[in-house]
């Protein structure tokens, strides 16, 4: 255990001590917070004043501060979501860098186990990510709950820390997979280019996932990072939807607060099919543990020579 | 003596590419070993078979009495490794690569300082244990790395091209501390180098080509039965001298010939007395085992 603790630490302290690493992992969380302050904010707030054109009777009853709260934890689910994806990919890097510099052969030559190193680099990328994204994910509340109220309890709480969990260890052992395919830290890093541009798309930061097509939606929602942003967005949004809800007393029988939940993805589409909370739950389970199964034969065979 | 390794038909294929092809060799308990040969002669695919980090395809390799392939765990903490090239993390501080490390093999804060102690002034590592790695010289990096494979207090060092890339004056340190480690604490050291003169020091040479091993010795042993050695007579060309000569391989150079000697020289030393009153006697070195064993130099 303290061969498996060491070395999880060290994996740790090789992304945490790399603070350009650390800058770059959080690349796409910042272009969507910097295209929040540009223009998205307005984008999500054109997009609500639209939903509400449909329902004039009501339009008194939303005010400015909702719309706010809306946007603003709107903006944090796709900087978390994002972040679920680029932190633990990055932090994976190290397991590329240590082939391609033979520090793996300083770390086999060690009583530790094959299983318990191959343990240590999922461990140490999924703790990053909660570490990145507690961090991320509690500021963001501080600050938003500062400015309005937020409408959570702890449960509320609990399930947003809950899923962001289950996201970023999701994500590493999904990259745990794919990792191994890198010969080269060079070729690792260009593909890190491509996911930081693709990932804000898939999980819906700069547009809503439901605004593309159904085939589109399919391809996004095959991520396990997409369900994980749409169940964070869920649990964020819940209180604050179900209070306007409340401030609607009812004329519009909940087509506002659904036509919302629509625009903004609240549901997974995938084949045609939509899946709810449990629904999308269940998917990223089964593809985390799909892909833990799939780590652990991939990495015995990685390390017989 | 008893053998710190045993080593028996060891081979190693990939594909159909033999990399360490049938070889056999003991090292005693306490001695410095020497893997000798150019790059991709098989001394560091030997290594890492022998360090549980390669498989081997065929052989049988027992080291301190433990089975490879049966009791690598117990292996592993027998030995120490250093590396062709650094292996530890350059944006980490000395002191956390070296705590890391050492937690690596089970031991705790408190186990790894103690083993550490003794290293600290030894090997200069206090003054440099919150200095980044990638700050160190090259001769400091190498350091790290020595103490880095002692951290679990190893009975057998394992040294892959040590002092490569290093400047000679680093070299020399680096080897002052290897001499002084297997001294004081009788440490079997296995050693691979393409430095010719690295292996003057050793207690056994084996000369590596092509994965086969195809000379082994004392330097001595293989100086004599490979290298000639080189008779410097100083004094003027003429008939006398070139009689005195005959039938040895000679060159003339400016002041003096060059007399190259197969087997002994004293009994030349001895017929001659008389005559060579100035003269320089300069044994073979071991690029010339390795030039007529190979037929060609070191590098080349």
């Amino acid at each position: 255990m303290k061969m498996y603790i060491g070395l999880t630490k060290r994996n740790l302290l090789v992304y945490l001590k790399d603070k350009q690493s650390i800058v770059f992992s959080l690349l796409t969380s910042m272009i969507v917070f910097a295209l929040y302050l540009l223009f998205l904010k307005s984008t999500f707030a054109d997009a609500i004043e639209n939903a509400l054109n449909g329902f004039p009777f009501i339009k008194e009853k939303i005010g400015a501060a909702d719309i706010d709260m809306l946007t603003s934890i709107l903006l944090l689910s796709g900087i978390v979501g994002s972040a679920m994806i680029t932190v633990p990919y990055n932090c994976l890097q190290t397991v590329v860098n240590d082939r391609e510099n033979n520090v793996d052969r300083d770390i086999l030559a060690t009583p530790i186990r094959r299983w318990q190193i191959v343990l240590s680099y999922f461990s140490a990328s999924g703790l990053s990510a909660i570490l990145m994204n507690g961090m991320i994910l509690t500021v963001g509340l501080v600050m938003i709950g500062i400015n309005g109220d937020l409408h959570m309890g702890a449960s509320d709480i609990a399930s947003v820390y809950a899923v962001m969990i289950l996201g970023c260890l999701s994500s590493t052992a999904l990259f745990m997979m794919i990792i191994p395919f890198f010969k080269t830290s060079s070729a690792c890093g260009a593909f890190f280019g491509i996911l930081s541009a693709v990932s804000g798309f898939v999980i819906g930061a700069y547009i809503p996932i439901s605004q593309f097509s159904d085939r589109v939606q399919t391809v996004c929602n095959i991520f396990p990072a997409s369900h994980v942003t749409i169940l964070l967005r869920n649990a964020l949004l819940n209180g604050t939807l179900e209070n306007i809800d409340k401030n609607i007393g009812g004329i519009d029988e909940g087509a506002f607060v659904s036509s919302i939940r629509d625009i903004f993805t609240f549901r997974a589409n995938m084949f045609g099919r939509t899946l709810e909370v449990s629904g999308m739950c269940m998917y990223t389970l089964c593809v985390f543990a799909i892909s833990l199964i799939a780590m652990m034969v991939l990495y015995s065979k990685r390390y017989k020579k | 003596m008893t053998n710190a390794i045993t080593v028996k038909n060891l081979t190693k294929k990939y594909d159909d590419f033999t990399a360490v092809n049938n070889i056999s060799f003991d090292v005693e308990e306490g001695e410095l070993f020497a893997f000798l040969g150019e790059n991709g002669a098989g001394k560091s695919t030997t290594i890492n078979i022998l360090c549980t980090i390669l498989d081997k395809t065929a052989g049988y390799v027992k080291v301190f009495g433990h089975e490879l392939s049966k009791d690598d765990d117990k292996i592993r903490n027998l030995i120490g490794i250093v590396f062709q090239n650094s292996v530890l993390d350059k944006k980490l501080t000395v002191g956390e690569n070296l705590m890391t490390r050492g937690a690596y093999y089970g031991l705790d804060k408190r186990q790894i300082k103690e083993r550490l102690e003794p290293y600290m002034d030894d090997f200069e590592i206090g003054e440099i244990w919150n200095r980044k790695y990638e700050k160190l010289s090259g001769g400091q990096r190498r350091r790290v790395d020595i103490v880095r494979a002692l951290i679990n207090d190893p009975k057998i060092l394992f040294l892959d091209e040590p002092t490569t890339g290093l400047d000679p004056k680093s070299r020399k340190i680096v080897w002052d501390h290897i001499r002084k480690l297997k001294e004081e604490k009788q440490l079997t050291i296995f050693l691979t180098t393409h430095y010719m003169e690295e292996t003057a020091d050793a207690d056994e040479v084996k000369i590596l080509e092509h994965g086969n091993i195809i000379a082994s010795g004392t330097p001595a042993e293989l100086k004599t039965r490979y290298a000639s050695s080189k008779l410097v007579w100083y004094t003027g060309r003429s008939d006398s001298a070139e009689d005195i000569i005959k039938g040895y391989d000679h060159s003339y150079d400016a002041d003096h010939y060059n007399i190259k000697f197969t087997g002994s020289i004293t009994d030349f030393l001895y017929r001659n007395s008389k005559v060579l009153t100035d003269y320089e006697v300069i044994k073979g070195t071991m690029d010339d085992v390795f030039l007529n064993l190979t037929g060609r130099e070191m590098g080349a």
